[in-house]
């Protein structure tokens, strides 16, 4: 029997063998599917998605994001593999421990000519002969799907969409970036611009090193009619593969399978400078997509809301014990036919699939809040489908007609503001979609693995205890159980998802039936206004849920309808702005530093060798908004145990004692100068505009200023008063909106005066709302008046508020540092 | 910063073509043409409130008005030149995002162009709409000798297509003589003449300018599929490139990118960008090869498509 299975696996693997040449990504690497064996089918399909899957997100990177976004990516910066050594540390990527360097010993690529200068990957025998040309078939095309679950109302037949609509390609080197093979290469073309297949000079450089030069701001990479030999796509790993807690690699550098877990968020990444890479540091482009630090990225930036609000990735552990929510949820749900005059809208069957349709209805539902202000409220499938769009996927098909042009000035002009994304339409559109879509319970299953990563075996402890001895040496004796009664009373309130009061209560605990599942969430997931908790507000301040918006669909209709927060000052603020998602203290220890924007800790920094990717920037001011002479040093990235450990224990000391917090702010540290229209100057006629905002400004400033908005009310102050006056009565007094109208007069007459070449200057503590100079052609505004009244966010400091706790005694405050690393 | 950036604009291509005066005025028909009964949608969605801006505008999804309104191959045929004039910029772009790619053209494409209307009293430009406020600029007459003038001085764009470049002519460089570097280098090319004087010389020789790359790539309209983009920021590499004037449509310059669809063959309406602001309208109009497509296009044959035309089923009736 066991040698008729011997043959029959060994006939199933020829015939697939010679059928399909190309391989699922599982079984590309020994090493990586030698960690898919804990896993069940369903679970490992789910990660396998996850891991791998871009959603055909390669054409949004390559094309839309360049041509109708206006942001470049040098992949070249990021994924030389000359710069190989420099991936964690400059990028915070995690690098695939399958790749390797042309020419390095046992490396199947001899030179970087073979690989136009990128690393090479398992998969890439295959993947290299399509470059140029069509019909290359994408790994994914072989994957094995997880059990089909035949209870649904879709049926006992299996119609998912074809794999290969999940788009797997092969690695880049850098875990979560995945390229593939662009049919529209010109070999000829690219090295008469590069000089070699393997340079990527030509078209990544600068056109002059003078940054003063228009032309040292702009680069080959926006010159459309250049085709690269990848299309660089993007999995939802990019942002939540990292090092495992547990089992940290020695080398960051080169780390193995073992050492890498694909849900635990990477809180080294630097994801928003990759997206900003290949832009001059001059251009507002630049501004408004890569300012954050490590572990952090603007999920908005894409469909851009106006609202600087970068947010961690989440840790994905223990979601099986995630609070959840009632609310009511109007979205699509499995049905097994439609009428056959049913509304699209309500009821839509896909075609050529007998009974797999989806039906659009309210209902009622207990939904968790995953992201970071209730924004994906609407189930935890689609939560997980939505991070897709955050990922560029089914880009040009679904979302790109949704998000604004930030250079349409007109209010009538399509694509002026965003308009909501639709789900149906998408679902009917994009195969890729469909192709999630299908599979999301698998992508679920995986999630539901993660468990938290305890200190004690991350230590190689025998127990929770040896931890608790081990604590108690190092701050006092019994420290972590008086610890436990200060967490108790100062802390559980809104870290724990028990039931108070809180005495007697295993924050610890775990399910008799799965000793490895927590019970405590260790937090109660509510939503309390961004102003009682005092931590930066940015992040609360998403708009992209809200009706009319992006995501409205992603949305439940309580989220819409939220209390509006009276101690707000912006302007905008309503329809479920302002809100913060509590958060877990799972695994503390491992995820500082703390708080929604990873800002109150000390700052983190990678040490590249190549001093042009060192992207520290200092974010510490002084009590003015000045930066500071001598700022505290950054420390550098360190994912051991002992490093994570010791980042713990300095972020608390920072969260407990406000009073020693050095704010931070990040400031343009030059002047950004945007050319609206360009110095043209014939014969005696001079044009031109451009807008000054100095250097000092904080970058929040400008990237979330609604400028649209203060354009369009220039003109209707004064050619539709009456129009302007409905814009603002919901959400100004009389008196405000009067002050409002005065200031836009004013700015407003100082523009007409202007004659010739006009720059508009921006200014910090000016008392005049506008200023015009002498020789007529700069006229400086002041900031206070624009930021009031048009600014998405007011706050500044980014490691403000949270000054819970900060009463205890130094005593009370080492017990709650010793407990919570127990957690 | 309303008023500068359009100021900024116009101002140049005023100034451009201005010198020019009417003087070929006579040589472009201007024809009253009556709508094209061809389906829209309507001109806003107003099931869409804006909780922050009452006063917002929203319009239909493009992926709505295509699938439920179709254009078929008789609506195509009968869009001319003339009577998408007739339109106003809402109708346009519906028309444009329910066109295609098609393929990227070859040879001469007589051209004419128009700034949006307005959706309000009698098709007012918008920039007017926009900017009438603004005292002393560009009132609506100024826009509408602007347009004139642009009609009277370009002419149309010379494809070639395995090159994947493009020149712009112009019948008369007299007007931008100060501006060009060496008139004598200038290219030429014989193209067939519009307007009256085409029944007394049917072809005319015109002067090339301002060349630009041709690609598939992005519509910054209608995400959904690609357009063929007409892109002037790298044109310095271009054989004939003279920094005087064709670095005014450049990198340094207007940065003029423009992106066109084919109505059917032969015919291609275009989008003009300036700064990637939009700032008007144009059409591409061939007719040898319209001629020459009508029927089999009618038929319902095949139309090749160089650029990736998306998932959403084209739904045009094809037969």
């Amino acid at each position: 029997m066991r040698l008729i299975s011997i043959i029959l696996v060994f006939v199933f693997l020829s015939i697939v063998g010679s059928a399909s040449p190309a391989r699922a990504q599982s079984m590309l690497s020994e090493d990586y599917a030698a960690t898919d064996s804990i896993y069940s089918p369903s679970e490992r399909a789910g990660r396998e998605i996850w891991l791998f899957a871009t959603a055909f997100n390669d054409r949004f990177f390559t094309y839309s994001y360049p041509q109708r976004l206006g942001a470049v990516i040098d992949w070249y910066k990021v994924l030389a593999a000359e710069k190989k050594g420099d991936l964690f540390n400059a990028w915070g990527a995690i690098p695939n421990p399958d790749c390797c360097v042309p020419g390095d010993e046992n490396c199947p690529a001899q030179s970087l000519e073979e690989t136009y200068g990128f690393q090479w990957c398992p998969g890439d025998d295959e993947l290299l002969a399509f470059v140029g040309r069509e019909g290359y078939r994408d790994p994914a095309c072989d994957f094995v799907d997880g059990p089909f679950d035949t209870a649904t109302p879709h049926g006992d037949v299996d119609q998912r969409q074809d794999s290969c609509d999940l788009h797997f390609g092969t690695s880049t080197g850098a875990l979560g970036l995945r390229k593939f093979p662009n049919p529209r290469f010109d070999a000829d073309a690219w090295t008469r611009l590069n000089g070699s297949p393997a340079s990527w000079d030509g078209y990544r450089n600068m056109l002059s090193p003078d940054p003063n030069d228009p032309d040292g701001r702009m680069n080959r990479i926006m010159d459309g009619s250049v085709e690269p030999p990848f299309r660089i796509g993007m999995a939802c790993g990019a942002c939540h593969i990292a090092y495992d807690p547990l089992n940290p690699p020695a080398d960051p550098d080169n780390p193995a399978w073992e050492n890498i877990k694909g849900l635990v968020g990477n809180q080294y990444s630097r994801i928003s400078e990759m997206l900003g890479s290949g832009l001059s540091q001059h251009r507002l482009e630049w501004q408004l997509v890569a300012r954050a630090r490590p572990g952090i990225v603007d999920t908005s930036a894409l469909p851009m809301d106006l609202v600087s609000n970068p947010g961690t990735m989440n840790a994905i552990i223990n979601f099986a014990r995630r609070p959840v929510f009632e609310q009511r949820v109007l979205k699509w749900r499995k049905t097994e036919m439609c009428a056959v005059d049913a509304d699209p809208d309500a009821c839509w069957c896909e075609p050529g699939k007998a009974g797999k349709c989806w039906e659009r209805s309210e209902k009622v539902e207990d939904v968790p809040f995953v992201l970071k202000g209730g924004e994906d409220s609407i189930g935890f499938n689609e939560a997980i489908q939505r991070v897709y769009f955050n990922i560029g996927s089914c880009a040009e098909q679904c979302w790109m007609n949704h998000i604004p042009d930030l250079r349409a000035a007109d209010p009538a002009q399509r694509n002026y503001g965003q308009t909501p994304f639709d789900i149906g339409i998408c679902r009917r559109d994009c195969a890729s979609f469909r192709a999630i879509e299908d599979r999301l319970d698998d992508i679920k299953a995986f999630f539901l693995t993660a468990r938290p990563t305890d200190l004690w075996q991350a230590r190689g402890l025998d127990s929770p205890r040896d931890l608790e001895v081990a604590l108690d040496d190092e701050y006092f004796d019994g420290a972590v159980e008086e610890g436990r009664a200060v967490f108790a009373q100062t802390c559980a309130r809104c870290h724990s998802s028990q039931p108070g009061p809180y005495d007697n209560v295993d924050f610890t605990a775990t399910d008799p039936d799965d000793p490895t599942l927590r019970l405590d969430w260790l937090g109660n997931d509510q939503l309390s206004p961004a102003t009682e908790i005092g931590t930066y507000s940015a992040r609360s301040l998403h708009s992209n849920h809200m009706k009319t918006r992006v995501w409205e669909q992603y949305a439940s209709l309580d989220l819409h309808e939220r209390a509006h927060d009276p101690n707000r000052p912006e302007v905008m603020s309503n329809a479920g702005r302002g809100y913060y998602r509590n958060i877990s203290l799972l695994s503390t220890w491992a995820h500082a530093p703390f708080m929604h924007n990873n800002a109150i800790g000390p700052e983190i920094c990678g040490k590249p060798s190549d001093r042009a990717v060192d992207f520290y920037r200092s974010p510490y001011v002084d009590d003015g908004g000045q930066p500071l002479a001598d700022p505290p040093n950054c420390w550098a990235f360190d994912p051991s145990v002992e490093g994570r450990y010791q980042l713990y224990k300095a972020s608390m000391e920072l969260l407990l004692n406000p009073e020693v917090r050095t704010p931070k702010m990040f400031l343009l540290d030059r002047d950004l100068i945007i050319d609206v229209a360009p110095d043209i100057k014939i014969g005696d006629r001079e044009l031109g505009l451009s807008i000054t905002i100095p250097r000092g400004f904080p970058a929040v400033s400008v990237n979330s200023l609604r400028y649209k908005d203060l354009i369009q009310d220039l003109v209707l102050v004064k050619t539709d008063p009456d129009r302007f006056d409905a814009k603002y009565t919901e959400n100004l007094t009389p008196e405000r909106r009067d002050e409002l109208r005065a200031g836009l007069l004013e700015i407003r007459e100082g523009l007409e005066k202007m004659a010739g070449r006009t720059v508009l200057k921006l200014a910090l503590g000016q008392t005049d709302v506008v200023q015009a100079s002498t020789d007529q052609s700069l006229l400086t505004v002041r900031d206070e008046f624009v930021q009031g009244y048009y600014s998405n966010v007011l706050d500044r400091i980014e490691n403000a508020g949270h000054r819970f706790g900060e009463g205890l005694s130094d005593r009370e405050k080492q017990a709650l540092i010793a407990f919570v690393a127990t957690l | 910063m309303v008023r500068p950036v359009f100021i900024g604009i116009l101002g140049v291509a005023i100034v451009l073509i201005g010198a020019a005066g009417l003087l070929y005025s006579g040589s472009q028909e201007l024809v009253q043409a009556t709508r094209p009964d061809v389906p829209f949608a309507p001109l806003t969605d107003d099931s869409l409130k804006d909780p922050d801006n009452p006063a917002k505008v929203f319009r239909v999804d493009f992926a709505r008005v295509e699938s439920d309104l179709p254009l078929s191959r008789a609506d195509l045929m009968a869009l001319t030149p003339d009577n998408l004039r007739s339109l106003n910029q809402e109708e346009i772009d519906q028309i444009y995002g329910r066109l295609a790619a098609g393929p990227i053209p070859d040879g001469a494409y007589l051209g004419d162009l128009f700034f949006p209307r307005g959706e309000e009293g009698d098709l007012e430009p918008r920039l007017e709409e926009i900017v009438g406020g603004f005292k002393g600029r560009l009132a609506g007459r100024k826009i509408e000798i602007a347009e004139k003038l642009g009609r009277a001085l370009w002419k149309g764009k010379m494809f070639y297509r395995e090159e994947r470049v493009l020149r712009n002519f112009i019948e008369d460089f007299r007007p931008l003589e100060a501006l060009i570097d060496n008139p004598d280098a200038l290219l030429t090319a014989n193209v067939p003449r519009e307007g009256w004087l085409k029944y007394f010389r049917p072809t005319t020789n015109v002067w090339l300018v301002f060349p630009a790359k041709l690609y598939c790539g992005q519509s910054l309209l209608d995400g959904r599929r690609e357009s063929i983009i007409i892109d002037y920021m790298f044109s310095d590499e271009i054989a004939g490139y003279q920094k005087g004037p064709d670095s005014l449509a450049g990198r340094g310059g207007l940065q003029v990118r423009d992106e066109i669809r084919m109505v059917r063959p032969g015919f291609y309406l275009g989008r003009a960008y300036v700064h990637k602001a939009f700032l008007l309208n144009f059409t591409l109009y061939n007719p040898e090869v319209a001629e020459a497509g009508a029927a089999d296009f009618m038929g319902g044959g095949d139309v090749a498509e160089d650029c990736w035309i998306g998932e959403q089923a084209r739904q045009a009736a094809v037969q």
